[in-house]
């Protein structure tokens, strides 16, 4: 894939159910810095939907929700820069 | 006709929706607090409107008695904070852990475990005469003896009042959230809403035909399996039992035709965590006379004051444990560094 986006930060939340996943992503990016990407992967369904969702509300950007296998999901943030 | 048939038909049909949109109280009400989500919050919220609508017009048309809860204030009060703090430890409402477990989720059907468990010993075992003198040294009903409804206390026609309630609360939330109004493609939060209260009216007539003169539930079908299950009690599988049974498959297919079952078990201290959490669901319910299901889907329509007081106490039980739980904790790892 030549549009390839290397992530800052990979945080891993498979096997975690609600509201963890949505916990780590707000968390881990409120400390990243203004265009730093965040990679979340993770497996649990309400998740995958209510986090592009939010995390758009608070001003990042959702670059790629990507399905990998079954229920498994590979979100990008670009960070707003809370933290700056 | 047979209740086999009919709670299944019924459980396979919401279990299908639940999974689908996600339906889960635990999370609605946990996501105002915690993320500012109203999504779900407003999927509970339709859901109970269009569940409000259908009783009043089958109710006028002499399709379904109603069948109210009693006010148990005490039982209300205690029974149903104690099941909203459970529900945050269990990760899920009693539908929700329910229809979890037809996703392949671990941690779900041990909080259903501690669920069947927790409400079998309040409702038949040890803990039975803690819930039952809560019940009734607290207990008020109308001067006739009937149970406390909005409409009776008010003393107006059940079946007017509901539609007045409809029409208000739909005026009101056009005028606050219109910009939010659109429908929405697919599975989204006016889908499930409609779909949910759809599940509930049906619901009504199907089981009352069975003998069981009330809308869904949850806990009762649970404790009542777990009963068969252990052959505790020779009686055979009700309609309830049924119902529960069938939203775990209807959950299994919308899954399997989504992609997204997927056995998952978490660390064994979280699988310990949900058990403890149904216990203190099951615990809650069987005092507090329902779960969210019988006593929010179920019971809030019927206007029953019981239910509502429960409603509330379920609701300020989640928010407190939400709190200690995940905003605390989210705040000090925001501020380490």
């Amino acid at each position: 894939m030549s549009d390839e986006i290397i992530p800052t930060k990979t945080i891993d939340e498979c096997g975690k159910i609600c509201p963890y996943p949505d916990m780590d992503t707000m968390t881990a990016l409120k400390k990243m810095g203004k265009g730093e990407v965040l990679e979340v992967l993770l497996d649990y369904p309400l998740s995958v939907e209510r986090i592009p969702r939010n995390m758009k509300k608070q001003g990042h950007k959702v670059l790629k929700v990507e399905r990998l296998e079954g229920p498994n999901h590979r979100i990008l943030i670009e960070a707003y820069g809370l933290k700056d | 006709m047979d209740p086999v048939i009919t709670g299944l038909f019924v459980g396979v049909f919401v279990g299908f929706v639940m999974q689908r949109g996600r339906f889960c109280m635990n999370s609605a009400f946990r996501d105002i607090i915690l993320l500012k989500d109203y999504t779900l919050i407003k999927t509970v919220v339709l859901a109970l409107l269009v569940g409000l609508a259908g009783f009043a017009i089958m109710a006028y048309a002499g399709v379904i008695t109603l069948n109210p809860k009693p006010l148990w204030w005490g039982a209300n009060l205690i029974g149903s904070f104690i099941f909203g703090i459970g529900m945050v430890i269990a990760g899920g409402c009693a539908s929700g852990i329910t229809y979890r477990i037809g996703e392949g989720m671990v941690g779900a059907m041990t909080a259903v475990l501690g669920l069947a468990i927790g409400g079998y010993l309040t409702a038949a075992g040890f803990l039975n005469g803690i819930a039952s003198s809560l019940q009734t040294s607290t207990k008020i009903t109308a001067a006739d003896g009937s149970n406390l409804t909005l409409a009776n206390v008010l003393g107006i026609n059940y079946s007017v009042l509901a539609l007045i309630i409809v029409v208000i609360v739909v005026v009101i939330w056009y005028i606050i959230d219109r910009k939010n109004f659109e429908a929405d493609a697919g599975w989204g939060w006016m889908t499930t809403g409609f779909l949910i209260g759809l599940g509930s009216i049906l619901a009504f007539p199907l089981s009352a035909a069975a003998g069981r003169n009330y809308p869904l539930g949850i806990t009762a079908g649970w404790v009542g399996t777990v009963k068969k299950v252990l052959n505790i009690s020779e009686v055979s599988f009700s309609w309830i039992a049924w119902l529960v049974i069938g939203i775990v498959v209807g959950s299994f297919i919308a899954a399997l035709i989504a992609k997204e079952f997927k056995l998952r078990a978490p660390a064994i201290r979280v699988l310990v965590q949900t058990f403890v959490g149904g216990l203190l669901m099951g615990f809650g319910a069987v005092t507090s006379g329902g779960c969210n299901i019988g006593h929010i889907l179920s019971g809030v329509p019927q206007l029953s004051l019981g239910s509502i007081l429960a409603a509330i106490s379920i609701i300020l039980g989640a928010w407190l444990m939400s709190y200690i739980m995940f905003v605390l904790p989210m705040k000090r790892a925001e501020s380490e560094d």
